[in-house]
């Protein structure tokens, strides 16, 4: 094989790089859900005394 | 469930088809192994110019409906779009090295317009970071979205003109993989590399798009959660016989 | 017919009432030219001192400086109407959002060609160019690019008014978007010094024409979505 360095570069770099991106959006989509969850308890819970929470 | 299933089959698409177009297929008589890179730079850029497709139409949606789903594909096409963009880019110059002789050729009008490309959707999304309210945010992505696409054409025209009215034409085109002379295994392994690459932006398309529903409802919660809180302050404020002041 | 004739009218006003903020703030205009000349000065330092290299880049040179100047122009003019909330009043009346584009539009031409007619000079002098022969290729092309610029510019400064970081989003938008127009004013412009020996000075002023109509439309139209708030 020729240019191999290229053709290293050129596959390592693309097919490298959509992992990491795939990598990077599930890691965000765990945290946005972790978040997303944390908010949906938080209202749960605070939902009965919502009216005013220092009385 | 299906997302899933979708994932694991782009995933083996792209190994199978990588594993063929770096290996099974034979290297081109004239560019040698470089011509390899082609199997990844083709679908690259057809990526990249679908994704700022999908962007442009949702946008003209957006401003039709003013649904927020519509805004969720417009930023998931975008940033999808310049990471393929820049692969094709980056692909273009490692095959432009070995085989024309230089990474950059100011003279090949698709990769001067792709580098425009890239630049206008990056400050597309820079732009979005960079606004608050969602709705605000959409509608002006969205004028911005589509004033980039309108653009896409002329500079590919000015970019045409600018090498033939002053020099003769490019050697070795990339577009020698798709000549109806190539040979049927050179069309297949592009062909398949192409259909994997695809799987797997759909994939991340759908990824993207949840994410996007994710963070527009934290992001609203966040908003909800300002305006109670200043609500509160404001009360503390009247009555400040309550005891405890209100922090941040 | 009538619809049109208030446009026109609406657009008019606009774009006089611009021009009478820009004379009366002399400085800030002043300051931009004064700004796009150093450019072309430090160019000259950047390039020079070989007369012919200069003479060669002369073209580009003056259409970046005229472009960066501009960039200037357009971000002025918004930020005049932003910072008293008077962009919100303007869309509050009963008038086509497209014509307080096209005032807007207007008053950034007139600015722009000023500067171009400034620049132009400078550059026959700081570059050891004679404009005299090519003076009518040079004014069209110069018209044509400021109409563009305007048309970009403009609608790039209606969307980044309100934002905190617009110094730097104006440009990171703009620049990328005006590439083609800055290809056909240099390549025109340096067609028109040489004398016109390839025949291209046409074929590129018609992209610029090109350039000029669809921008023009696409702004005009979008614009409209900027204000609504």
């Amino acid at each position: 094989m020729t240019d191999v360095g290229f053709i290293i570069a050129g596959y390592g770099v693309i097919l490298g790089g959509t992992a990491l991106y795939v990598g990077l959006l599930l890691r965000r989509l765990a945290a946005a859900r972790r978040v997303s969850l944390q908010i949906r308890h938080e209202a749960e819970s605070a939902a009965p005394a919502a009216p005013d929470r220092q009385a | 469930m299906g997302t899933r299933v979708l994932g694991i089959v782009a995933l083996l698409a792209v190994v199978a088809a990588s594993v063929n177009a770096l290996f099974l297929v034979p290297a081109d008589v004239y560019q040698g192994d470089a011509q390899r890179i082609m199997y990844v730079h083709v679908p690259s850029a057809w990526l990249g110019y679908l994704s700022f497709g999908v962007t442009a139409l949702a946008g003209i949606g957006y401003l039709w409906k003013r649904d927020l789903r519509l805004d969720a594909i417009a930023v998931s096409g975008a940033e999808i779009g310049v990471m393929f963009t820049a692969f094709a880019i980056w692909g273009g110059m490692m095959w432009g090295k070995p085989v024309w002789g230089v990474f950059w050729q100011w003279e090949d009008p698709r990769l001067t317009t792709t580098a425009l490309l890239l630049a206008l959707y990056l400050g597309y999304l820079l732009f979005r970071r960079l606004t608050d309210d969602p709705h605000r945010r959409a509608a002006r992505a969205a004028v911005v979205g589509i004033v980039a696409a309108v653009d896409i054409p002329i500079v590919h025209f000015s970019v045409e003109w600018w090498r033939g009215l002053h020099q003769g034409p490019t050697f070795g085109s990339p577009d020698k993989l798709l000549h109806p002379a190539a040979p049927v295994l050179f069309v297949i392994a592009l062909v398949g590399m192409v259909v994997a690459f695809t799987l797997a932006w759909v994939w991340l398309m759908i990824r993207r798009y949840g994410l996007a529903r994710i963070e527009w409802q934290i992001e609203e919660h966040g908003r909800l959660g300002r305006i109670s809180a200043a609500r509160r302050a404001a009360r503390t404020a009247v009555a400040p016989a309550d005891g405890a002041p209100e922090g941040a | 017919m009538t619809g049109l004739r208030a446009d026109a009218a609406v657009a008019l006003e606009i774009a006089r009432k611009d021009a009478r903020a820009e004379l009366r703030g002399r400085q800030i205009a002043g300051s931009t030219l004064f700004f796009a000349t150093l450019v072309l000065l430090l160019f000259g330092f950047a390039l020079g001192p070989d007369a012919r290299r200069l003479a060669d880049a002369a073209p580009g040179l003056l259409w970046l400086a005229i472009v960066f100047g501009s960039l200037l122009t357009v971000a002025r003019l918004h930020q005049l109407e932003a910072e008293d909330g008077a962009l919100e009043e303007l869309a509050r009346y009963p008038i086509g959002r497209h014509a307080i584009y096209l005032g807007k539009l207007l008053a950034g031409f007139a600015a722009i060609l000023v500067l171009g007619g400034v620049l132009l000079p400078v550059v026959g002098i700081l570059y050891g160019i004679d404009l005299a022969p090519a003076w009518p290729a040079l004014a069209a092309t110069l018209v044509l690019g400021a109409i563009g610029l305007s048309a970009v510019g403009t609608f790039y400064a209606g969307v980044t008014v309100r934002m905190q970081a617009r110094e730097v989003m104006l440009p990171l938008l703009m620049l990328p978007v005006v590439a083609p127009l800055l290809l056909a004013t240099v390549k025109a412009t340096s067609a028109a010094l040489a004398g016109n020996p390839l025949g291209d000075l046409g074929a590129w002023q018609q992209l610029l024409l090109v350039f000029d109509v669809v921008m023009v439309t696409a702004g005009a139209v979008s614009y409209g979505h900027l204000l609504e708030e």
